[in-house]
């Protein structure tokens, strides 16, 4: 349950129009549907939260099973965004994405508010032997979406062979990578 | 060999030494590939899961179209035994003075185009043939209005032109506001001559040898609020009218010529000392052997005057 004042936060239209793009490139939704998507996001605007709910809900009405497709749509952003956005200039590797994304240039850059709804994306631990690491999200995004996000942050730079994040509740995400 | 070697390989080595590290590698890299592959996995089995759905939704969907459908059909065909059901037949007393043949056919089920007989005030008989803008339903329900306006002023004169006039006058606002209008060929039959008014419609009258057109100068019925004109040609024993709408003049063949009324006006002179519905029969056929296919409502109908 969303526990988010949603109404006073507001979110960048980069990654509004990340999310849409993930989809109509997934072919999670089409026609019609992913006209409206695409309609007038502009990149540099900040947008009203409800505006991902409402890009969200497009997947939540469509599918029984939403969780594997938010997963995708995060992992697909990602991929993007290190593809063909700044992200190449930022990660040198894919362990370099948790400290970007927990610091004020990630997570912090794209949703703006009441700090105490805005919450932040924090790394609590992260022990690159053992390769293992853990975030507390007390961000207002979808988990599974979050997962996906995780994944592939991490995945895209390529060096490494094995990424795994489990949501273990709470915002609390267990990650392992070799 | 390095563990990049071995993986780079078209086909497994027959044999290979890999170090601890490679092994742990060559471990993650497996580790990594399936649980990318359970992931796809899980996000095809909940795509397959949506397209079941879809598809569930699109049969439920088509069902209700094609019922949809079948109301709609079984609407139009009661419309159209309403509609062939309003089309007149000659009396008796009409057939002693006149041979008459009518081929009337609409491109849809029901359509615009409109014939019917009268009896003036004055004993006269008179036919009308009329062709509302538009096909299909619309037009149909147009035909259905005008039919009860002509009805209802055929006991109050014997002027063509007076009738007109009353019925354009008393529909124009309705026309109008459902943008539709109706060309008009009514004639009224006297002793030796025809009273006529002609707003858009066809005429021809084979008077003799002498081959007479009717004056096309009017408006339509719902075009202009203005007064029509009424015209008179002879009409004597054994002369033929021809009255026809747009339908066959303006079919087009293959190379988009049209039939033309020339080339039925020529059939019908051609033919003229046939019985009536032979000649409508010669012009059908050779109309339907020009024609690509039909586009528009078709009414011909040839009268002759019979002796008394």
């Amino acid at each position: 349950m969303n526990s988010h004042h949603e109404e006073t936060l507001e979110i960048f239209g980069a990654l509004l129009d990340g999310f849409a793009k993930a989809c109509l490139n997934l072919n999670i939704v089409a026609g019609r549907q992913a006209s409206e998507l695409t309609q007038s996001i502009e990149m540099l605007q900040w947008y009203p939260y409800q505006r991902l709910r409402d890009l969200e809900n497009t997947v939540f009405t469509s599918y029984s099973n939403s969780g594997p497709i938010l997963e995708k749509v995060g992992v697909q952003m990602m991929w993007a965004w290190y593809h063909f956005g700044p992200g190449q200039q930022i990660l040198k590797d894919g362990v370099d994405f948790l400290h970007f994304q927990s610091s004020s240039n990630g997570y912090a850059s794209v949703v703006k508010g009441p700090q105490s709804e805005v919450g932040d994306f924090k790394l609590m631990e992260l022990d690159p032997q053992r390769g293992t690491a853990l975030i507390h999200s007390t961000t207002p995004f979808n988990k599974d979406l979050e997962r996906g996000v995780i994944i592939g942050g991490m995945e895209a730079p390529g060096d490494l062979d094995y990424v795994d994040v489990v949501h273990e509740g709470d915002g609390y995400f267990q990650i392992e990578f070799h | 060999m390095t563990l990049k070697d071995v993986l780079d390989a078209q086909h497994p080595p027959a044999e290979f030494d890999l170090s601890h590290e490679e092994l742990v590698q060559f471990f993650w890299k497996y580790r990594g590939l399936s649980k990318r592959w359970e992931r796809a996995n899980a996000f095809w089995e909940a795509t397959n899961a949506n397209l079941k759905t879809a598809y569930e939704k699109l049969d439920e969907k088509d069902r209700e179209l094609e019922h949809a459908y079948n109301v709609i059909q079984e609407d139009l065909e009661v419309a159209s035994r309403i509609q062939s059901a309003l089309l007149p037949v000659a009396s008796t007393e009409m057939t002693r003075d006149l041979e008459i043949a009518v081929y009337h056919r609409q491109l849809a089920e029901v359509g615009g185009d409109y014939f019917d007989y009268f009896k003036m005030s004055g004993g006269q008989h008179a036919i009308g043939v009329f062709d509302i803008s538009g096909h299909g339903v619309s037009a149909a329900l147009v035909m259905t209005y005008l039919k009860a306006r002509f009805m209802g002023l055929m006991d109050t004169t014997d002027s063509p032109k007076t009738i007109v006039d009353a019925v354009n006058d008393s529909s124009f606002a309705f026309l109008k506001s459902v943008k539709k209008y109706a060309t008009v060929n009514f004639v009224v039959f006297e002793q030796d001559l025809i009273r006529y008014v002609c707003g858009g419609g066809f005429g021809m009258l084979l008077h003799g040898d002498q081959e007479l057109h009717f004056e096309k100068k009017d408006h339509f019925l719902g075009l202009r609020n203005k007064p029509f004109h009424e015209h008179t040609l002879p009409f004597v024993e054994g002369d033929l009218l021809a009255l026809y709408t747009d339908g066959i003049p303006e079919g087009q063949n293959n190379a988009m010529e049209d039939y033309s009324i020339h080339r039925i006006n020529a059939l019908i002179r051609q033919h003229a000392d046939k019985p009536v519905a032979e000649i409508v029969d010669l012009c059908l056929d050779d109309y339907s052997r020009f024609r690509a296919k039909d586009t528009d409502d078709i009414t011909l109908a040839i009268l002759r005057k019979k002796k008394p």
